[in-house]
């Protein structure tokens, strides 16, 4: 089943009394279980559609269904209440809240959660974090972790409500090659678990984990290549 | 709860990066509470002292003064002395009027007091007569009051006042010793019990007390009193006796009408409202400042929690991103407001007690805390809180992740 369909996605502007078209009739369809890289230079839109997919934003036009249903009418709660359901988000700048332990930041979605139990949430909070390797470091702040392990309490963060869909925007923008490496096999393994994970990035070997990409440029997808490519083109490269 | 806690946890730790801004935001709530507490204990202490006093003056007392008294800020002040009231009006007093148990004449002047070589200058000397303790609810402690023998015959005998006896003999039995009152050597037959000030400002244990006959012709050499205190019945009311005795009053000392009475009569009743009236006073300045101080803390609090608010842009861009509602995000921030206006009160709770207490001990005031301060206190700075907060947190809810959060 397709965990995100996109059907004829528009997203535009008002710039200056203009209106520009950011997104152009996208269509694009997630299945459950899959590994999306999405690629593009910036200004291409990718990131509009990062937060058309993440219900971060409404389309101006078309349809978008997320676990099977739309969702471009929603209001402000219900979109929250979808994300925090289904949407483990992953940021470039890691946005932990500074003030926060490790331990808040991994509990912070399920803060929201109507009507869960304290206890069982940071216990799976703290197997989380040994998951990611940092159980030892729960009662540190982010400013006390590398970049690499601020990303990792990031993508505890973005498990711990058990979102099907994690949507990861430049993972590894302002991390090392070899923390980004551990980084993707981390984002991979999650994959093997059987999370969705959709990738936004424009660097080829971040996007060579994944297992299918899609190229954008100028609002409109271009082509689709098969993982296997870009892994070959990356090892030339 | 957890969460709030968790939630509150995290928003001190931000607070504490601007200590001295949020320290300058509570002091409206915390100087709001302070003279809130403050003014609750003092008006609550004073309304005890006065209602003590009047008791200590005796129960339904009326007291006849000679001349004329006025009442100023809660204390009577004599204008001007009469000399024509006599032991013989307070027996009219007695035998014309129904609703009298008993009356007291009695009269006063300082005198120096020695004995052996301790000499104690301008001590108040009363002479009274043998019911005084049961009219003035004020009893002996050691030893004996004189009897109506000992002032029929004017006997040179003393009772003293606790102080008098604690100065003069230091511990030692001064029962049946003998001294120097004025010119007159007297014996000391009792010591008072300890009563404190009385509704006249006069401290009771640093008296005399000897018969009235023995003052009159001994010490004064005159036939006039100063005052006779008289005790209604219980159960008669005090307005119809004291109408009655100022009749028998004026009909005896020849006063026609439309002339002015030479004497006064005092209703214990009329002290304590003079005295009411001013505390009430007191205490509506005292709310009026705590609620201008709860006004500049509202302010203040509003201030404090836009720059929060600004300065957080990010983790509620966050905090919207993961699957918080516009309403939680409201909760969290009103949470937040309310909480640091409720911990300024907090301090200015602790601080208002202690003052109270400094106040009461230095002014010798009755204990009393005040629960009605304390509630309202608690409840303003809740209020204030939330309604600082409301704005800002409004404000919170118009951020969107995708405003603050860039990849």
């Amino acid at each position: 089943m397709a965990i995100c369909l996109l059907k004829n996605i528009t997203k535009s502007y008002e710039l200056g009394g203009e209106s520009v078209e950011v997104l152009k009739d996208i269509n694009l369809q997630i299945e459950t279980g899959d590994f999306l890289a999405i690629m593009g230079p910036s200004g291409s839109g990718k990131t509009t559609l990062m937060n058309i997919i993440g219900c971060l934003d409404v389309p101006s036009a078309g349809e978008y269904y997320l676990a099977g249903k739309e969702v471009s009418h929603l209001s402000d709660d219900e979109l929250s209440l979808l994300r925090n359901e289904h949407i483990g988000f992953i940021f470039q700048s890691f946005y932990l809240l500074p003030y926060a332990t490790v331990l808040e930041n991994v509990l912070l979605p399920t803060l929201y959660v109507a009507n869960g139990s304290n206890r069982e949430a940071t216990e799976g909070a703290l197997r989380l974090l040994k998951l990611v390797g940092l159980e030892d470091r729960a009662k540190f702040k982010p400013n006390q972790l590398s970049g690499g392990q601020q990303q990792r309490v990031a993508i505890a963060r973005a498990l711990v409500n058990d979102a099907e869909l994690i949507l990861a925007d430049e993972p590894t923008g302002q991390l090392d090659s070899k923390t980004s490496g551990e980084i993707m096999e981390l984002l991979a393994a999650m994959n093997g678990h059987g999370k969705t994970v959709v990738l936004i990035t424009h660097d080829r070997i971040t996007a060579s984990y994944a297992k299918r990409v899609v190229h954008i440029s100028d609002g409109r997808l271009k082509l689709e290549e098969n993982a296997q490519d870009i892994q070959d083109r990356g090892a030339v490269i | 709860m957890n969460r709030i806690i968790l939630n509150l946890k995290i928003a001190l730790r931000s607070l504490y990066s601007f200590k001295l801004r949020t320290t300058l935001a509570v002091l409206g709530v915390f100087l709001g509470t302070f003279s809130l507490i403050v003014v609750s204990n003092l008006t609550g202490s004073l309304a005890k002292k006065a209602e003590m006093e009047i008791a200590n003056l005796g129960r339904n007392m009326l007291v006849v003064a000679s001349g004329t008294v006025r009442t100023f800020g809660g204390t009577a002040r004599l204008l001007s002395q009469a000399t024509t009231l006599t032991v013989q009006d307070a027996r009219a007093i007695m035998h014309q009027s129904p609703f009298i148990a008993q009356v007291g004449p009695a009269s006063s002047k300082t005198f120096p007091v020695r004995y052996d070589q301790i000499v104690l200058k301008s001590i108040l000397v009363n002479g009274v007569t043998s019911n005084y303790p049961s009219i003035r609810s004020f009893e002996v402690e050691r030893g004996t009051f004189f009897s109506d023998d000992d002032d029929r015959n004017s006997h040179r005998v003393a009772v003293l006042g606790k102080e008098i006896a604690d100065k003069l003999f230091a511990g030692a039995n001064p029962l049946g010793k003998h001294i120097l009152i004025y010119r007159v050597p007297c014996q000391v037959i009792g010591v008072m019990e300890e009563k404190g000030v009385d509704i006249s400002g006069a401290n009771q244990d640093n008296q005399i007390f000897i018969p009235l006959k023995t003052f009159l012709r001994r010490f004064v050499n005159k036939d006039f009193v100063n005052t006779i205190y008289v005790q209604v019945d219980r159960g008669a009311s005090m307005t119809p006796a004291k109408a009655q005795i100022e009749e028998i009053l004026r009909h005896r000392h020849k006063i026609k009408a439309g002339q002015k009475d030479d004497f006064t009569v005092v209703d214990s009743k009329d002290v304590l409202q003079l005295k009411t009236q001013a505390t009430a006073m007191i205490n509506i300045l005292g709310r009026i400042s705590a609620a201008v101080s709860y006004l500049i803390g509202a302010i203040g609090i509003l201030s404090i929690m836009i720059l929060i608010v600004n300065e957080r842009k990010v983790e509620i861009g966050i905090r919207r991103a993961v699957g918080s509602r516009k309403r939680d995000i409201i909760l969290q921030f009103l949470l937040e407001s309310s909480f640091i206006s409720l911990s300024g009160a907090m301090v200015g709770v602790v601080f208002g007690f202690l003052a109270s207490l400094v106040i009461f001990r230095v002014s010798q005031l009755p204990l009393v805390l005040s629960l009605t301060g304390f509630i309202t206190a608690f409840f303003a700075s809740v209020a204030v809180g939330i309604l600082a907060g409301i704005y800002p947190s409004k404000q919170a809810t118009s951020i969107q992740p995708v405003d603050v959060i860039r990849a």
